[in-house]
C-alpha cells in the first residue's frame, strides 16, 4: 500500500479551477429558457438529450475528487428539494472564480472564507424583505378559475395580486383604464368567465407558448426603452404602489406599504397566481401540478367532511406514468393508479371491469425463492425425495398454492412491490386474476389506506384481515384508441373510492424528451410543495439576486469606511491577526462575491432574453445597480421600479398586449440552501491544500500524473 | 507439480533515521499534519483514486487512519498517534506534530540516543509535574457551577475543524447542544461512583445545522411505512419491552459444517417459523408491549405480534443495543429458548417523531442517562467532520469531569511551558544534572530542541504567512501579520493572546518566537478573577493534552532509539 499525496494549492488553485470548469458546462441551464444538450458517447455512439443540471452531472465523468464533491452537493440538493440545482451549479462556478480572484489579490484563505460566508449570511438576512407570505390560497380554490383557464386567457395581471381586495388601497389600483376580460377574472374570482379547455389542439398550445414569452419582452421594453426585444428579469415581478406611498421594510421582514390608513402586509392569496409565478415559464408542467393539487384538495375535503384539518399538498401521493409516443396534449392528471400493462391482459381486464374487486398487497417479490431481507439461506441442506412417485415441479406446486390462496380469499387483484414470477402471471391470467409487479411503494400505501388491505411479505401470511375490497379496474381511455393502438400498449386505471392518489400521465411524442418532461413536472410540483409548506415565497426572476448584488456592493463600500465589523465563524472569537486584518480585505472579498451575483444575473438575462451578448446584459445590470445604490435603499429601488413599470403599463398605448405580465415567484428555503451549498462547496475546496490518495500502487498512476505526487 | 521458491533473506538496515528517504517522508508527513492544524488549518481530500468516497478533513483520526504508510518508522509514529486518538479523541494533531518536531530537532543535536532519551524524559517529567502543580500558569480549574468554562472548551474544539463549515451562529448552537447532550448523560443521583451514560449521534444529512437538537432517550429511525404500521400507539404508564440481539428472521444459520440431509416432507423453514411463533405466543401471554430486535424479525412473526397489538421494531442495529439495554433496564435476549419474565425491561413512553425527511420512534426512558443528539448538516462531507468533532468534544467533556482542569489553548500553553522549561533549566540545571552524568552543554542543547519543538507546534497554528510572537511576562502566544513596519506600536497591532486571556494593552514586551530570548520566568498562578470573568477563552482538554505530550515524547524517544530495522522480505 502506498500513499500518494499531491499538493493542489501551489501557484494556482487546481481545485477551484476544476470546479469552475465543471460548472461552466451547466451555464445554459440557468433561467426559465433552458437549452437542451446532446451528450454523445464517443465509443458506443449512444446519445442522450438532457436539459437539467442533475442529468448533466449524471452524464459527466466526475471521478476526480472535486468532481465527486460537486456531484455530491448537487445530488444532495436534488434529493432534498428537486429544485435549485442549476443555481447551485452556476454559483459554484461563479464563486470559485471569485475565490480564485481573491487569492490572486493576496487575501489570506481564512479571510476569504470568513468574509464570504459572512457576506452570504448578510445577503440571506437582507432578502427576507422580498418575501411574500402566502395566505389561504385554498380559500378560493373552488372557483372555476384554474390554471388551464388562465392560460387560455393569458391574463395573469400580477401587479394587483399583492393587494387584497378588501382594502382601500385597491381603489387606487382599480383597473379603470384597462378594461379587459381577464381582469374580471381576477377581481371577481369565483365567477366563471369561460370554461377551461383541458385539451386544446397542438397549434393552440404552441401559440400560447409563444405569447407566454411576451410578458418579459414587454416589461423589458418599458424599462429600457431602447432595448425593445430584450427582457430584464430583474424586473419581472411587480409590486404596485402609488406615488405617495413609501415602501419600508418592517423588522419582521415583510413588505409593507405606508400611506394607507393602517399599514398592512402583502400577501399572495391566490393559488393560480402562485402557480403561475412558480412555473418559471414551464406552464405545461405547472398546469398538471395545478390539476393534481385540485384533485387532492377535492379528495381531502370529501374525506374530511366537516373536519377542518388544514389541507396539505402531498407530493408523495402523486405518481407519474410516462407514455412516450403520444402527443403532448394528452398529458393529464387522473385519480387512482394509471399504469401500462401488456396487451395480453386485455381480455382479462374486460372481464374484470365494472365489478368491485378484492385486492392483496405484497411487499417484496412474489416468486418461489424470494425470502425477506435478512434471511440467510443455509447452503448445506440437501433435500431428498423418499418415494419415487412422480411429483409436480416445486415451482408448479408453489404456483398452485398461490392460486389456491387467491381463490380461497376471492382475490382478483394483486399488487406486488417487487418482481413477479412469469409463470404465475400467466397462470393467473387464465384464472381471471390480475397480478401487477414493480408497483411503487406510495401507490401500495395509498391502496392499503383506501381498501383496508394490509401489506404482507409472503402469500402464506394472507388472511381475511389482509384483503382489501372495493377496487375497480378498467381501461384508461382518455387517449383516443387509435393513438394507443399505434404505440401498441394498453393502459388501465385502478381506482377505489376515496383513494388519496393521483396519477400524472405524461406524454411526449419524442421519447428522448420523456425523462426531462418527468423531471420538469417534479420540479414544478416540489416548488409548489415548498411554497405551500413554508407559506411564503420570494419575488422571483432575479429580484433577490439583484438585491444581494446591490447589498454586497453597499457592504463593500461601507467596510472601507467602517472598520469595526463583527467577524463571523471562528474568527470572531480568536485573537489571531487575521481577525484584526479582516477589515482590510473585507471589501475586496465582498466585491468578488458580488461579481458572482453579477455573473449570475447577466447569464440569466442573456439566457432568457434575446440579449445579443452577456456584455450587453452586464451593462444593463450595471446601470440599474448604479441607480439602486444611488437611491440609498436597493430593496425600495426594486419595488419602485416595479411600480413605475405598472404605471407605464397604464399609460402606454399598447396596454392591450400588456395584460400578460405574470408575477414570478421563487421558493425560499430551497433557493437559500442552494446558495449555501454552493458557497460551502467552494470554501471547502478553497481550504483544501492537498489530495491524499490511499491504497494506490506507483504503477497505477501513469507517468504524467505522478508529477507533483509525493509518496509515503 | 509444486514449485518451491527459496526464501529471500531478511534485510537489515542500520541507523534508519539517517537515511535520506526516511527524512523526506517524515518531512512530508509533518507537512500534512502541520498544515491541517488549528482553526485556520488546511483541509485534505482523502480518497482512493478509484471513485471511492472523498473525505475532506483536517481531523487527526480521519487522517491517520487513512494514511497507509509503508516505512516502519512512520508506522510506529502513526500507530502510536492513533492509539492516543482512540483513547482521548482530542489533541491528535498536537501529539503528532510535536513528535515530528522532536525527532527532527533532537536528531539535529547529534548527541547519542542514550543522552537524548534520558534528558528528554527528565524534561517531560518537569513538564508534567508543572502542569499538574498548583502554581501552573496555564491551567484553569473547572468550576462546574458555571458552565462557561465547559462551553468554551466545547466551542474551542468545534471551531478547530474548519471542514464542518459552521457559521458563528451555528457554532454557538452546536456547542450548546453538545454540552446539553453531555449533561444529560450525568446521572441525577450519583452515589459513590459516577457512571456516565451515552450520547448517541443520530445523522440527519441535508438539513440545516440549526435544526440539530438533543432529546433524552433514543431515536430509532424507521421508514414511514413501518411507522404507519405500528401507529396508533396505545397509551399506558409503562411499556413492557423485550429486547433481542438474536436474529428472529427464521433462518437456519447455525447448521454447522458438513451437509444436512432432509426429507422433502420436512420443511426446516416452517419448523423455524413455528418456533418463532411459539416465542410470539409467549411474548403475547407475558403482556409485552414492545419487541425490539437488533436484527430482522420474520414478517409472519411481525404480523402475529401486530395482530395482538404488540409493537415490533426490527433492524435497530448493533450500535444502539447497549444504549437500548440501558434505557430499558434489561440485557438483550440472546437465544430463542427459555425466556424468563425477568428478561423484560420497560420504557416510560413511546412516540412517533419526524425530523426533516426521516421518521423516528422516540423511546422515552424512566430515568436513564442516554440521550440522542440529532445532528444536521447541509452536506455529507461537513456532516462527517461535524460528527467527529462532536464526538471529540463529548469525549473531552467526559475526561474533564474526571480531571476537572482545562489548559489554555490557542498556542499559549505551549509557549508558556517552553518559557517555563527554559527558565528552569537556566536557573536550576543541577536539579536535573545531579545524578545523570550529563554535561550542562548537553542539557542546554536538548532543552533548546525540546522547547523549540513545543514552540513550533504553536507556530503551526499560523497558516497565512503571519508572524508569531510571545510576550515576556506570561509567555503567551500572539500573532500578527507579516512584514510589520520596523518600528511598531505592538499594543495597537496586537489585540489578545492566543487563548484570549490577556489583552495587549497591559504593559508587555514582545519578541518573535523564532528569535532567541533571554530566559525569563513566566508568571505562574493564574489570577482567579481573570479566569472567572473571561468569557471567550480558547481552551484545551487537560487530560488529552497531557497524554499527548507524554505520547509524543515517548514515541520520539522510541524512534530515536532505533538502530536497526530488520524486515522479512518474503
Amino acid at each position: 500500500m502506498v500513499m500518494a499525496c499531491r499538493v493542489i494549492n501551489k501557484r494556482r488553485h487546481m481545485g477551484l479551477q476544476q470546479l469552475s470548469s465543471f460548472a461552466g458546462t451547466g451555464r445554459t441551464f440557468l433561467g426559465p429558457l433552458k437549452s437542451s444538450k446532446f451528450i454523445i458517447d464517443a465509443e458506443c455512439h449512444e446519445s442522450v438529450l438532457i436539459s437539467s443540471t442533475v442529468r448533466l452531472l449524471e452524464s459527466l465523468d466526475l471521478t476526480s475528487a472535486v468532481g465527486q464533491l460537486l456531484n455530491e452537493a448537487v445530488q444532495a440538493q436534488n434529493n432534498t428539494y428537486k429544485t435549485g440545482t442549476s443555481t447551485l451549479l452556476f454559483l459554484v462556478g461563479a464563486w470559485s472564480s471569485a475565490a480564485e480572484e481573491c487569492l490572486h489579490l493576496g487575501v489570506p484563505i481564512s479571510l476569504i472564507v470568513s468574509a464570504m460566508s459572512e457576506g452570504l449570511t448578510s445577503c440571506i438576512e437582507e432578502v427576507v424583505s422580498l418575501q411574500v407570505p402566502i395566505h389561504n390560497v385554498f380559500d378560493h380554490i373552488d372557483s372555476t378559475k384554474t390554471f388551464s383557464g388562465l392560460e387560455t386567457f393569458s391574463g395573469s395581471l400580477c401587479p394587483f395580486l399583492q393587494i387584497p381586495s378588501d382594502t382601500g388601497l385597491q381603489k387606487e389600483h382599480d383597473l379603470k383604464d384597462v378594461a379587459s376580460p381577464s381582469l374580471t377574472i381576477y377581481n371577481l374570482s369565483g365567477i366563471p368567465v369561460k370554461s377551461p379547455k383541458l385539451f386544446r389542439p397542438q397549434a393552440e398550445v404552441e401559440a400560447d407558448k409563444n405569447t407566454l414569452q411576451n410578458p418579459q419582452t414587454l416589461k423589458n421594453s418599458l424599462l429600457t426603452g431602447n432595448h425593445y426585444r430584450k427582457s430584464i428579469l430583474i424586473h419581472s415581478r411587480h409590486l404596485n404602489r402609488t406615488d405617495n406611498n413609501q415602501w419600508i421594510n418592517k423588522p419582521d421582514g415583510f413588505l409593507e406599504q405606508h400611506g394607507a390608513a393602517s399599514p398592512h402586509t402583502y400577501r399572495c392569496n391566490d393559488l393560480v397566481e402562485l402557480e403561475m409565478g412558480l412555473s418559471h415559464g414551464d406552464h405545461n408542467s405547472m398546469k398538471l401540478v395545478d390539476e393534481a393539487v385540485r384533485l387532492q384538495y377535492q379528495n381531502a375535503s370529501m374525506r374530511q367532511g366537516s373536519c377542518t384539518m388544514p389541507f396539505r399538498f402531498d407530493v408523495s401521493r402523486l405518481f407519474t406514468c410516462c407514455l412516450p409516443g403520444v402527443p403532448e396534449a394528452f398529458s393529464c392528471v387522473c385519480p387512482g393508479f394509471v399504469t401500462v400493462v401488456s396487451i395480453s391482459n386485455s381480455a382479462l381486464i374486460r372481464e374484470l371491469q365494472n365489478q368491485p374487486l378484492r385486492i392483496i398487497l405484497i411487499e417484496g417479490d412474489l416468486t418461489e425463492y424470494y425470502r425477506h431481507l435478512g434471511f440467510n439461506k443455509a447452503t448445506n441442506i440437501n433435500t431428498v425425495l423418499e418415494s419415487m412417485k412422480v411429483q409436480d415441479s416445486s415451482e408448479e406446486l408453489w404456483t398452485n398454492y398461490v392460486l389456491q390462496v387467491l381463490i380461497k380469499f376471492h382475490v382478483n387483484l394483486v399488487l406486488v412491490q417487487g418482481n413477479v414470477s412469469e409463470h404465475l402471471i400467466e397462470k393467473c391470467i387464465h384464472n381471471k386474476r390480475l397480478v401487477l409487479g414493480a408497483v411503487n411503494s406510495s401507490v401500495m400505501q395509498a391502496f392499503a389506506e383506501a381498501s383496508g388491505a394490509v401489506q404482507v411479505t409472503y402469500i402464506t401470511q394472507v388472511n381475511e384481515n389482509c384483503v382489501g375490497s372495493g377496487v375497480y379496474v378498467t381501461f384508461w381511455r382518455s387517449i383516443p384508441s387509435d393513438v394507443m393502438d399505434r404505440i401498441n400498449i394498453i393502459t388501465i386505471v385502478i381506482k377505489i373510492e376515496g383513494i388519496n392518489l393521483a396519477t400524472v400521465v405524461l406524454t411526449s411524442p419524442v421519447t428522448a424528451q420523456m425523462q426531462s418532461k418527468e423531471d420538469r413536472f417534479w420540479t414544478c410540483a416540489s416548488r409548489l410543495y415548498y411554497a405551500l409548506k413554508e407559506q411564503q415565497v420570494f419575488l422571483g426572476g432575479g429580484a433577490v439576486e439583484f438585491l444581494c448584488l446591490s447589498h454586497l456592493q453597499i457592504l463593500a463600500e461601507q467596510s472601507l469606511s467602517k472598520r469595526n465589523h463583527i467577524c463571523s465563524g471562528w474568527l470572531h472569537n480568536t485573537s489571531s491577526w487575521l481577525a484584526s486584518s479582516l477589515a482590510l480585505y473585507r471589501s475586496t472579498v465582498l466585491k468578488c462575491l458580488a461579481n458572482g451575483w453579477h455573473k449570475y444575473l447577466s447569464t440569466l438575462i442573456y439566457n432568457t432574453a434575446n440579449c445579443s451578448s452577456e456584455f450587453e446584459a452586464s451593462t444593463f445590470i450595471q446601470q440599474h445597480l448604479q441607480n439602486a445604490t444611488d437611491s440609498g435603499s436597493p430593496s425600495s429601488y426594486i419595488l419602485n421600479e416595479y411600480s413605475k413599470l405598472n404605471s407605464g403599463i397604464f399609460n402606454s398605448g399598447i396596454s392591450n398586449k400588456l395584460e400578460q405580465i405574470p408575477s414570478i415567484y421563487d421558493v425560499v428555503i430551497p433557493k437559500i440552501e442552494a446558495w449555501r451549498r454552493a458557497l460551502d462547496l467552494v470554501l471547502l475546496v478553497l481550504q483544501t491544500d492537498s489530495e491524499i490518495i490511499t491504497g494506490l500502487g506507483h504503477t497505477r498512476l501513469n507517468s504524467q500524473e505522478t508529477e507533483g505526487f509525493l509518496f509515503l | 507439480m509444486s514449485r518451491l521458491e527459496a526464501k529471500k533473506p531478511s534485510s537489515c538496515k542500520s541507523e534508519p533515521l539517517t537515511s535520506e528517504r526516511v527524512r523526506a517522508t517524515l518531512c512530508v508527513l509533518k507537512g500534512i499534519l502541520t498544515s491541517s492544524y488549528g482553526p485556520s488549518g488546511r483541509l485534505k481530500q482523502v480518497h482512493n483514486g478509484l471513485g471511492g468516497c472523498v473525505c475532506t478533513t483536517s481531523h487527526s483520526s480521519a487522517l491517520l487512519s487513512n494514511l497507509p504508510v509503508t516505512h516502519p518508522i512512520l508506522k510506529i509514529l502513526t500507530t502510536s498517534m492513533q492509539n492516543h486518538v482512540s483513547c482521548f479523541s482530542d489533541c491528535g494533531l498536537f501529539t503528532a506534530i510535536l513528535c515530528c518536531n522532536l525527532i527532527e530537532n533532537l536528531q539535529r543535536t547529534g548527541l547519542t540516543p542514550t543522552t537524548v532519551i534520558k534528558l528528554n524524559q527528565q524534561l517531560l517529567r518537569l513538564c508534567t509535574s508543572y502542569l499538574k502543580s498548583e502554581s501552573c500558569g496555564c491551567r484553569i480549574l473547572v468550576d462546574f457551577s458555571r458552565p462557561q468554562t465547559l462551553l468554551c472548551l466545547v466551542r474551542s474544539i468545534v471551531t478547530s475543524k474548519p471542514a464542518s463549515m459552521l457559521t458563528r451562529e451555528e457554532t454557538d448552537h452546536i456547542s450548546a447542544l453538545v454540552l446539553r447532550a453531555f449533561l444529560l448523560t450525568i446521572p441525577d443521583n450519583a452515589k459513590d461512583r459516577l457512571i456516565l451514560g451515552k450520547s448517541i449521534i443520530v445523522p440527519l444529512k441535508g438539513q440545516r445545522v440549526l435544526d440539530s437538537s438533543v432529546f433524552p432517550g433514543i431515536l430509532l429511525e424507521m421508514s414511514e411505512v413501518q411507522l404507519m404500521k405500528i401507529l396508533p400507539i396505545k397509551k399506558s404508564d409503562a411499556f413492557k419491552v423485550a429486547l433481542f440481539c438474536a436474529s428472529l428472521s427464521g433462518d437456519l444459520s447455525d447448521t454447522g459444517e458438513g451437509t444436512v440431509v432432509v426429507s422433502s416432507r420436512v420443511s426446516l423453514e416452517n419448523a423455524a417459523l413455528e418456533q418463532l411463533l411459539n416465542l410470539g405466543r409467549q411474548l403475547v401471554s407475558d403482556h409485552v408491549d414492545l419487541v425490539m430486535c437488533q436484527k430482522v424479525i420474520h414478517p409472519s412473526l411481525k404480523q402475529f405480534l401486530h395482530m395482538h397489538r404488540v409493537i415490533a421494531v426490527d433492524r435497530v442495529g448493533v450500535a444502539v443495543m447497549e444504549p437500548l439495554s440501558k434505557v430499558t433496564g434489561t440485557p438483550p435476549i440472546g437465544s430463542l429458548g427459555s425466556i424468563s419474565p425477568s428478561s423484560y425491561g420497560s420504557v416510560k413512553d413511546l412516540c412517533p417523531a419526524k425530523f426533516g425527511f426521516k421518521h423516528f420512534l422516540h423511546l422515552i426512558p424512566n430515568e436513564a442517562t442516554i440521550c440522542s443528539l440529532l445532528l444536521c448538516s447541509r452536506n455529507d462531507t461537513a456532516w462527517d467532520e461535524l460528527k467527529l468533532t462532536c464526538q471529540t468534544a463529548l469525549h473531552a467533556l467526559q475526561l474533564t469531569i474526571k480531571e476537572p482542569s482545562v489548559l489554555l489553548g490557542g498556542g499559549c500553553t505551549e509557549t508558556h511551558l517552553a518559557a517555563y522549561i527554559r527558565h528552569k533549566i537556566c536557573n536550576e540545571p543541577e536539579s536535573i544534572l545531579k545524578d545523570d552524568g550529563c554535561t550542562q552543554t548537553e542539557l542546554q542543547l536538548i532543552t533548546e530542541a525540546f522547547c523549540s519543538a513545543l514552540e513550533s507546534v504553536a507556530g503551526s497554528l499560523e497558516h497565512d504567512g503571519g508572524e508569531v510572537l510571545t510576550d515576556m511576562k506570561y509567555g503567551h502566544f500572539w500573532s500578527t501579520q507579516a512584514e510589520s513596519p520596523s518600528v511598531v506600536n505592538w499594543p495597537d497591532l496586537l489585540s489578545r493572546c492566543g487563548c484570549g486571556l490577556y489583552n495587549s494593552q497591559e504593559e508587555l514586551h514582545w519578541s518573535f518566537l523564532k528569535t532567541t530570548r533571554h530566559p525569563f520566568a513566566p508568571q505562574t498562578c493564574l489570577p482567579h478573577e481573570a479566569t472567572g470573568s473571561a468569557n471567550n477563552l480558547t481552551l484545551d482538554c487537560f487530560t488529552a493534552k497531557l497524554s499527548g505530550l507524554q505520547v509524543a515524547v515517548e514515541t520520539a524517544n522510541l524512534i530515536l532509539d532505533l538502530s536497526y530495522i530488520i524486515e522479512d522480505k518474503n
